[in-house]
């Protein structure tokens, strides 16, 4: 298409983008021109007379016109107007994907040998670039660098960057002339960056972009794990819910294995039935977390015939298996039987400890497993540190005029600023009818009060998961969705004093439930993010039913399961005073490792003159120090960083000192691995290679059609140019036009018999 | 003790003599068959009418030997109302204010996971009873046994609490253990006299339960699923607690235990 638009026009399209028409003669002339005789071959064509009729002067004239029209435009004569670079005056920056994807053979060989033979220093374009240009090359991958010719590229990469690469590269030669940058890739980006600002610099630089495809769009035949979410970090025990995601081409309907691996053991195996072309299949698996300490998770489908790429049919995820003693506060307002089932279903689980303070009578508590004599011995906390220092909170049945004022403010803070999980439960004290509506709570809460109803029945609840109740672990009950939706289903009814039907905006209903004489469902378990922390709200009073009523035999686990799920889903993510985080869990050697530490008071607010060392625990066991800065620009965070030598699991440990005295501690963990995260949605990707082209005024390619690349950044406006004025009076198309015409109007006469 | 069909009729002596005659440990361990089973008539459905939403002071029915099904019914329901009375007064329990007689092979008494017998020493109890019991107590529930007297009772109940739970021992339930703590501070296990001996003063024991225990039955996970008051009547220190006659002392130790039971058992 391309050629014959030249044929026609003398120059690409390309060109005539670049460039600007200009005429000798005014165009106001050459209209004034067009019309005169355009008005005097319609006025000679209608006084004649004849046997031609109105219809045939009409097209006749018409036809004259255009022949005129196209004369007039020659003798207008013109002209394209172009800048064009000076030859040997201007810079081009090449810019080489290194990445691992670059090793994928989806053509004739793989991608990195048609980048290093199409620009090898003696190949064609390389000839017609420098004879034009002086070039500098750079490779990229999750770094750029400069080098000399392609003979430095590896294509070991660990990711790909491509606004980092464009930066770079922009800022490299922004001392010299510089007619534009070639950015050669496959276009698949696992950078996390976005691309927009790399954009934005070169077009305030005027820097176009000619970007060079590599690799093919779709790959015929792939298996792809393309995620796998699993939490960060679980408590010893816990019942791990990963969803993975499975892509597949051609292999629609196939069954295949998944298995799942920790430590080179099989831990898990099921049968996966492969979704239609192009579609992804959500896959639950099912784990439980039983070893202590960093454990890796390979979850894996075997390679089947025909695949391009084999590396992306795995994938690993770092999980942090701790064993600690989560410390929750329970506080009842009335002694009730939900007390004692419920400290029963998660008394043996050894990483929660229940401190349960029951108030018995009017100012009379109960203290149950508390640390020593101190503990609540006053009552309900009436400071921020005390109830600080608990991870999470549940309120029973207990009436809002209990608290001061303060102390439902500090309830509301202990969620939104100290990242602590709230669980409120239903009883005739809690919620509207405890007296909630109008209290710093009721904003807290995921539910919508309404007012209470003086003498109203408990309803009786029949119970069911809401479609995220499905896919929550914390109402997991089965192994599988449908299997834990049944046995939701079966359950016993339960009973509240609370009609609550409404949840507020941004909060997800896990578990409702029909009430007898209520039209709408009632919500029974729901939740929200607040703040830094969560809220959860289940309305029943009597969940223990679900352990005593007759028709739930005498071993069955679900009340346990539901309320061990629950308090350690209420602790998890839920912020220390110290707080170790790294930007990633898995990474290269090449890369880096970034730390950042949160450290706050017992108050929870950050602390900006604390003395913070990290120790990192290399695979060999070998110790380093690394001290912490505090981030200006955020109080209480520090951050350091270090590059990992060798591959393996380090252990990160970190300690704050305030006056010599050690104030928290945190350990996390990170892979340094060869990854294999090229390999992953690792088609070429052509709409971010378009979109950085055409927004700076570049041109797209694919690395098989360059011949037109050295020609198309001569016209750049960038860099040392000169200002050039083609001629169009001569187009073909002025030609062929007027012999078009006049071969019609002469066809015409004759058929008419006009001639 | 107080039997009420037999009040004012016989001494105790008489009432023992009568009873010894056709004791279950006589029986023992060739026969279990009740010679009363509950009936109909004396065995009416739970009154709770607000199910699990409320605490029930709940009283087991349960079949006996020689006592025509009676023998839970010693008491009731006075006993048990006057409880519930300084149960609601004294603690942030608000309790079913009325009496919950359930039998041991209803289904609906496992929505009642507290439940008081008395007069365990006659007890005998239905194949179906039995399994309701233990279908009770390990689905959670928490009985207490109150008011029998006696190493021949003992041994009826011990032989009628094996075929609920032979898997678990009876132990002596010690005087720190939690349960004495968890209202009231209560320090000593008293022996509290039924209505004739506290009237009089002395003695306070019956037959030869000259010494009170509190003893307990834990399952695996160390739960006290039975709490055996053993040579002491907590039940006519509640159902006389308003007659001038009988001594102060004993019904406010008998309301504190029950009390601490109570709340031990819902927290717990």
């Amino acid at each position: 298409m391309e050629s014959i638009f030249q044929f026609f026009f003398k120059y690409r399209s390309f060109v005539f983008q670049r460039g600007e028409i200009i005429f000798s003669l005014s165009p106001t002339v050459v209209l004034a021109i067009l019309v005169g005789i355009g008005a005097l071959t319609f006025l000679t064509y209608s006084r004649v007379r004849g046997k031609s009729t109105r219809r045939d002067r009409i097209i006749l004239s018409l036809m004259r016109v255009g022949i005129v029209a196209a004369l007039v435009f020659s003798l207008a004569r013109p002209v394209l107007v172009l800048s064009t670079s000076v030859p040997q005056k201007n810079f081009i920056g090449i810019l080489l994907d290194d990445s691992r994807s670059m090793q994928i053979a989806d053509g004739d060989g793989s991608r990195g040998n048609a980048v290093t033979e199409t620009f090898a220093s003696d190949g064609s374009l390389m000839g017609a670039l420098s004879d034009r240009f002086l070039i500098r090359f750079f490779r990229f991958s999750s770094e750029t660098q400069r080098m000399e010719g392609t003979a430095g590229l590896e294509f070991d990469g660990p990711r790909t960057s491509l606004p980092d690469a464009l930066d770079r590269a922009r800022q490299e030669l922004s001392g010299v002339p510089l007619a534009g940058l070639v950015m050669v890739s496959d276009g698949a980006d696992n950078s996390g960056v976005q691309l927009s600002d790399a954009i934005v610099a070169l077009e305030a630089s005027s820097v176009p972009v000619f970007s060079v495809g590599v690799g093919r769009e779709e790959f015929e035949r792939d298996i792809a794990l393309r995620r796998v979410d699993t939490p960060r970090s679980v408590l010893k025990g816990a019942s791990l819910v990963v969803d993975l995601t499975i892509a597949q081409r051609g292999y629609r309907g196939q069954t295949v294995e998944l298995f799942v691996e920790d430590s080179d053991r099989i831990i898990s195996q099921q049968e996966v039935e492969l979704p239609p072309d192009g579609e992804a299949a959500r896959v639950r698996v099912h784990l439980t977390a039983e070893e202590v300490g960093p454990r890796l998770f390979k979850f894996r489908v075997p390679a089947l015939s025909g695949e391009l790429v084999t590396q992306n049919n795995e994938q690993e995820a770092l999980v942090i298996v701790e064993d600690r003693k989560e410390r929750i506060l329970y506080f009842e307002g009335e002694p009730r039987f939900e007390v004692g089932f419920l400290r029963r279903a998660v008394a043996d689980d050894e990483n929660l400890q229940l401190v349960v303070l029951q108030r018995t009578a009017e100012d009379k508590f109960l203290r149950l497993d508390v640390d020593g004599e101190d503990e609540l011995a006053a009552g309900f906390p009436s400071t921020r540190e005390e109830l600080f220092s608990y991870r999470s909170l549940v309120l029973g049945s207990v009436e809002a005029s209990f608290f001061t004022h303060d102390q439902l403010q500090m309830i509301a803070e202990f969620v939104g600023q100290r990242g602590g999980g709230l669980l409120l439960l239903g009883g005739p004290r809690a919620f509207a009818e405890g007296g909630y509506i109008g209290t710093p709570l009721e904003a807290v809460m995921p539910v919508v009060m309404e007012a209470p109803v003086e003498g109203r029945p408990p309803l009786s609840l029949d119970v069911a998961l809401s479609p995220a109740g499905l896919t929550n672990a914390v109402t997991q009950l089965g192994a599988t969705e449908e299997e834990s939706g049944e046995r939701w289903t079966a359950l016993p009814n339960v009973t509240t004093w609370n009609h609550i039907s409404r949840i507020k905006p941004g909060a997800v209903e896990l578990i409702t439930a029909t009430a007898e004489g209520l039209s709408e469902p009632q919500t029974v378990l729901a939740h929200q993010r607040y703040g830094r922390g969560k809220v959860v709200v289940f309305t029943p009073q009597d969940s223990w039913l679900w352990k005593m009523n007759p028709d739930v035999p005498v071993d069955d686990p679900t009340h346990e399961t539901f309320w061990r799920q629950m308090l350690r889903w209420l602790v998890s993510y839920v912020p220390d005073q110290l707080n170790i985080s790294t930007e990633r869990d898995r990474v290269a050697r090449s890369e880096g490792v970034d730390l950042t530490a949160s450290v706050e008071d017992d108050r929870f607010l950050g602390v900006n003159n604390s003395h913070v060392v990290a120790e990192v625990v290399d695979p060999a066991g070998g110790i380093s120090e690394l001290e912490m800065e505090w981030a200006v620009e955020r109080d209480g965070e520090y951050r350091a960083g270090f590059a990992p030598a060798t591959n393996g699991v380090y252990e990160i440990r970190v300690n704050s000192f305030s006056d010599g005295e050690r104030t928290g501690s945190d350990t996390t963990y990170v892979q340094v691995a060869e990854l294999d995260t090229e390999f992953y949605d690792a088609e070429m990707k052509a709409a971010p290679l378009r979109r950085m082209a055409e927004e700076t005024g570049g041109r797209f390619y694919t690395i098989d059609d360059l011949s037109t690349l050295a020609d198309d950044i001569t016209f750049s406006e960038s860099g040392t140019t000169v200002i050039e004025e083609r001629d169009l009076w001569n187009m073909p198309i002025i030609f062929f036009a007027v012999v078009l015409l006049l071969g019609t109007e002469w066809g015409y006469r004759r058929v008419r018999g006009l001639a | 003790m107080n039997f009420r069909p037999l009040k004012g009729a016989f001494t105790t002596s008489v009432v023992i003599a009568g009873s010894l005659a056709g004791s279950p440990a006589d029986k023992q361990p060739g026969s279990s068959e009740p010679t009363s089973p509950v009936s109909d008539r004396l065995a009416p459905l739970a009154q709770g009418d607000e199910g699990s939403s409320r605490f029930h002071f709940t009283r087991a029915v349960y079949s006996d030997v020689l006592r025509q099904g009676r023998s839970w019914f010693v008491d009731f329901p006075e006993a048990d109302r006057h409880f519930l009375i300084g149960l609601e007064r004294l603690t942030a329990i608000d309790p079913f204010e009325r009496e919950n007689p359930v039998r041991l092979d209803d289904p609906a008494l496992r929505n009642f996971p507290f439940l008081y017998a008395v007069e365990v020493g006659y007890m005998a109890l239905t194949e179906p009873e039995v399994e309701g019991l233990r279908g009770y107590l390990l689905a959670g529930g928490f009985l207490v046994v109150d008011d029998f007297w006696g190493s021949r009772e003992w041994a009826n109940f011990e032989f009628q609490i094996k075929r609920v739970l032979p898997e678990f021992a009876i132990t002596e339930l010690p005087i720190d253990h939690p349960l004495m703590s968890s209202f009231y501070e209560i320090e000593e296990v008293r022996q509290v006299p039924g209505f004739g001996r506290g009237v009089r003063g002395f003695p306070t024991w019956e037959r030869d339960g000259y010494v009170p225990h509190l003893r307990g039955i834990f399952d695996d996970d160390g739960r006290l699923v039975v709490l055996i008051n053993w040579n002491t009547d907590l039940g006519d220190a509640w159902e006389h607690a308003d007659m001038a006659e009988y001594p102060l002392n004993y019904s406010t130790y008998a309301y504190r235990l029950g009390i601490n039971t109570i709340i031990y058992a819902l927290t717990h």
